[in-house]
């Protein structure tokens, strides 16, 4: 071939068509996402989808090929995870899990919402729990756990504070909390 | 036969290309089996059972070498039979033959690992020999075969077989279940890809079949029992009653207007009904009527002499029972339509106009529901847009589907698509699939003619959920893989393309004859390359969707194979049989009678006078049974006494 045809016409050759985040698929025990017939069965079923642009089959597949894309992409937060594409998958793929697998994956890569991130930083870690019984909003429910004579707080940390440091003890054990913090050092960048 | 006193053993080792060669290594084989006693000579060829292998075992025998032969190579199933002609033929009895698998059991199940496979090969190798020592010369049985064969099914399968046989001369029983023959095909508009009339091309079989002098025609029976072996089976038929003398009917039909019963027409699939007294279809073979008791309410109009003249109404009629004696068995059993009621998503059996492609086939016919203008079941209107779903209950991985693809969906919707848009060219067709299989002869022409001509549409995507609305109307929810969109369409009629399951009443058949089923449910093949219409009980075939989904041409092509397999069985007259049957030690036996209420297959037999046991060598399979049942240990079996299978066990003992 003519040499100057080579210099414009550039050939991007892959080496391999294989990405790292099948391979951390495989390794969590979902591998019957090898056996994907892509019938959209997943994308046709998701009530999220029929209102946003999560595409549940183009995203898994995005990320199957290796398009890191997806990762920071918001779609994957938009998944109820009512499971219905894993209901009617016909192979019999954890279609959901695959979905939480790759916010865990993007979370570790620092792709989070800053709303997450707070709930996660800010009320989880730092309260130990997500939702709060405590203050005027939700003095209804306290009512009514008391009408069935039940304590008005539930037996979580919110009836024993003390508790608290043993819970941040487990988050720091678990890694949560070194997650957290790297995370915080990106969104500062 | 002269006693064979000291053994001189040739051990011949296979490299089965290097299935085995490549994991073990064969020299080391060859050194450590040379060592062992008996063992006069050790040699290896790339193919033992190609002709020049066989020679080099022959050669051996016939110089005098060799009294016993062991051949290390795949499983006996495979060859064992090859290399028993092969000590025949050099003058050696067949069964001082032995043979070692250390393909399946040793090279195969260990490919990562050499040294293992090694070891295992020796083990084999070591019973092989050890075995070998003790064998004794045995004498094939004689059997005669009767020139007669059973045909269970009388569909397109069972129908082709009945002609080719009767046609060669043979007696054949074709037995039936329904009232008629004929089975799915009889329910088809027209078949793909050359659009020929079913009916048209299956009337005239039918005919034939009822014409023909050598073929008895049980239809509305069942087979209840099975006796015997390939040759001499006995068989029990069971001739239900049809409470209508079929000799005196005429077929004539005044009978019908008369009954008041009207139920569920089986043949159109519920979509019409049907008397009480009844034939099928018009076509029906044999014509006459049948009363389905279940819902005839004896009111006895049918039986006035003035509505059925012939006075052929028999309300007292019984089951009948017919014993008869059969060389062969042809198993054409056929199939049902998976039921798509459980996958509620597609909304079959609550939305009315989400309909089975049977029923769609139904609507088609020139002799349906409709007389061949299909409507949709909710207001009989012309559906202005139909969509078909391919593999419903197919390829499907979950509790209640089927794994395998039932290969004839994907040109039957195809078909389908193509008549409906024949009939009414301004209407929308879509088909949504996941893949299309178009293999046969002539089917991908069929597929791009059908898209290029009739504009059917194809859309790539399984459907995930179907609604309906207000009309009736079905409203389609599924992406369209290819752009990546989400779609909802809004169609008039949904056909659901199921797939094929074995037939319910098969499991009976397959206990009845002890016919192994494969993980689909389909009866299994004795080998899936070689032997695909043989099974494991001998003198049975299989022919037609029993063995498999598959389409009218190649059912046809299985059905001529049976046909061809049994005719060549009954040919030669009598058949051999393996000598491995079980045999008393008549000065042992105590008369406990243990074995004989133990024995599947009613093999033994009590000698009153004597007072011991014995054995029906025909009738004994050789499934060892009564062997360690006998309290005085005065049963042997052949080739396998207890003997020989100590050896076996000792050696490895004693490693």
């Amino acid at each position: 071939m003519n040499e100057k045809i080579q210099e414009i016409i550039k050939r991007d050759i892959c080496e391999s068509y294989n990405s790292n985040i099948l391979r951390k698929f495989i390794d969590t025990g979902l591998e019957e996402i090898r056996a994907c017939i892509n019938c959209g069965t997943c994308t046709g079923s998701c009530p999220s989808g029929r209102r946003t642009a999560l595409r549940t089959r183009s995203v898994i597949k995005k990320a199957l090929d290796g398009d890191d894309s997806v990762l920071k992409d918001i779609d994957i937060w938009l998944c109820s995870t009512c499971y219905y594409c894993y209901e009617r998958c016909p192979r019999n793929i954890l279609v959901t899990d695959m979905v939480i697998k790759l916010r865990n994956i993007a979370v570790e890569k620092g792709y989070i919402l800053e709303k997450h991130f707070n709930l996660a930083y800010n009320v989880f870690f730092k309260t130990c729990h997500a939702i709060s019984a405590k203050g005027e909003n939700n003095k209804k429910w306290r009512e009514l756990r008391e009408s069935y004579k039940l304590p008005s707080l539930p037996p979580t940390v919110h009836s024993y504070p003390e508790a608290v440091k043993e819970c941040q003890t487990l988050m720091k054990e678990v890694k949560f909390k070194k997650l957290l913090d790297q995370i915080k050092k990106k969104i500062k960048k | 036969m002269m006693e064979i006193s000291t053994s001189k053993i040739g051990v011949y080792i296979c490299h089965c290309g290097s299935n085995i060669s490549g994991i073990i290594n064969i020299d080391q084989l060859k050194e450590f089996t040379s060592k062992i006693s008996d063992v006069v000579i050790v040699k290896d060829h790339k193919f033992m059972c190609s002709d020049k292998g066989q020679k080099l075992i022959k050669n051996d025998i016939e110089s005098g070498l060799i009294n016993r032969v062991v051949v290390a190579a795949c499983s006996p199933r495979m060859h064992e039979f090859t290399f028993r002609i092969v000590c025949e033929d050099g003058g050696l009895n067949p069964f001082l033959f032995e043979q070692a698998n250390i393909r399946e059991h040793a090279s195969w199940v260990n490919l990562h690992d050499p040294i293992g496979a090694f070891e295992v090969a020796k083990d084999h190798i070591n019973m092989a020999i050890a075995k070998a020592k003790e064998l004794k010369p045995l004498k094939k049985l004689k059997v005669n075969v009767e020139p007669s064969c059973l045909i269970i099914g009388g569909g397109i399968a069972g129908m082709n077989a009945a002609l080719d046989l009767a046609n060669e001369g043979y007696q054949v029983y074709l037995v039936e279940k329904n009232p008629t023959i004929g089975g799915h095909m009889a329910q088809l508009d027209k078949t793909f890809p050359t659009m020929d009339c079913s009916a048209c091309i299956l009337s005239p079989r039918m005919v034939d079949i009822a014409r023909n002098k050598n073929i008895t025609l049980l239809t509305y029976s069942e087979v209840v029992d099975v006796k015997g072996i390939v040759g001499n089976f006995n068989i029990k038929i069971m001739k239900k009653p049809h409470y209508v003398d079929q000799i005196k009917c005429t077929g004539c039909g005044s009978c019908l207007d008369p009954c008041p019963v009207v139920c569920r027409n089986e043949f159109d699939l519920g979509m019409t009904s049907r008397k009480a007294i009844y034939i099928p279809f018009p076509q029906a073979v044999p014509e006459q009527y049948t009363i389905d008791m279940d819902k005839c309410i004896k009111c006895g109009i049918c039986a006035d002499p003035k509505v059925c003249e012939p006075e052929a109404i028999k309300f007292e009629d019984k089951s009948e029972f017919l014993e008869i004696k059969v060389g062969t068995i042809i198993v054409a059993t056929g199939w049902d339509l998976y039921d798509p009621t459980e996958l509620k998503q597609y909304g079959y059996g609550r939305f009315p106009n989400v309909i089975s492609s049977l029923q769609m086939e139904r609507l088609l016919s020139s002799f349906g529901p409709l007389l061949g203008n299909p409507a949709r079941p909710s207001d009989l209107k012309l559906p202005q847009n139909v969509a078909f779903l391919q593999c419903v209950g197919s390829r499907y991985y979950r509790e209640g589907g089927n794994q395998y693809c039932s290969r004839v969906c994907c040109m039957y919707a195809t078909k389908q698509a193509r008549q409906y848009k024949e009939k009414h060219p301004n209407t929308e067709v879509y088909i949504f699939y996941i893949d299309i299989r178009a293999f046969g002869k002539g089917y991908e022409e069929f597929y791009e003619s059908t898209q290029r001509e009739y504009g059917i549409r194809y859309i790539r995507g399984r459907i995930a959920e179907v609604l309906e609305d207000k009309e009736k109307n079905i409203i389609i929810r599924s992406e369209d893989t290819l752009s990546q969109q989400l779609i909802e369409l809004k169609v008039n009629m949904l056909v659901l393309s199921c797939g094929l399951e074995p037939n319910i009443d098969s499991a009976k058949i397959g206990s009845l004859l002890s016919l192994q089923k494969s993980s689909d449910g389909f009866f299994m093949e004795a080998h899936p390359k070689l032997r695909p219409i043989d099974t494991l009980t001998e003198g049975v075939f299989i022919a037609g969707v029993a063995q498999g989904p598959k389409d009218i041409p190649d059912t046809v092509a299985q059905a001529k194979g049976a046909a061809s397999g049994a005719s060549s069985l009954m040919r030669k007259g009598e058949i051999e049989i393996e000598p491995y049957y079980a045999i008393i030690t008549e000065h042992l036996c105590s008369g406990c009678k243990i074995c004989q209420s133990l024995c599947p297959y009613g093999a033994i037999d009590f000698n009153e006078y004597k007072k011991i046991a014995k054995i029906n060598p025909i009738l004994c399979k050789g499934c060892g049974t009564c062997i360690p049942a006998c309290p005085s240990d005065a049963i042997e079996q052949n080739h396998f006494t207890s003997y020989q299978l100590n050896s076996i066990i000792n050696i490895l003992k004693n490693k």
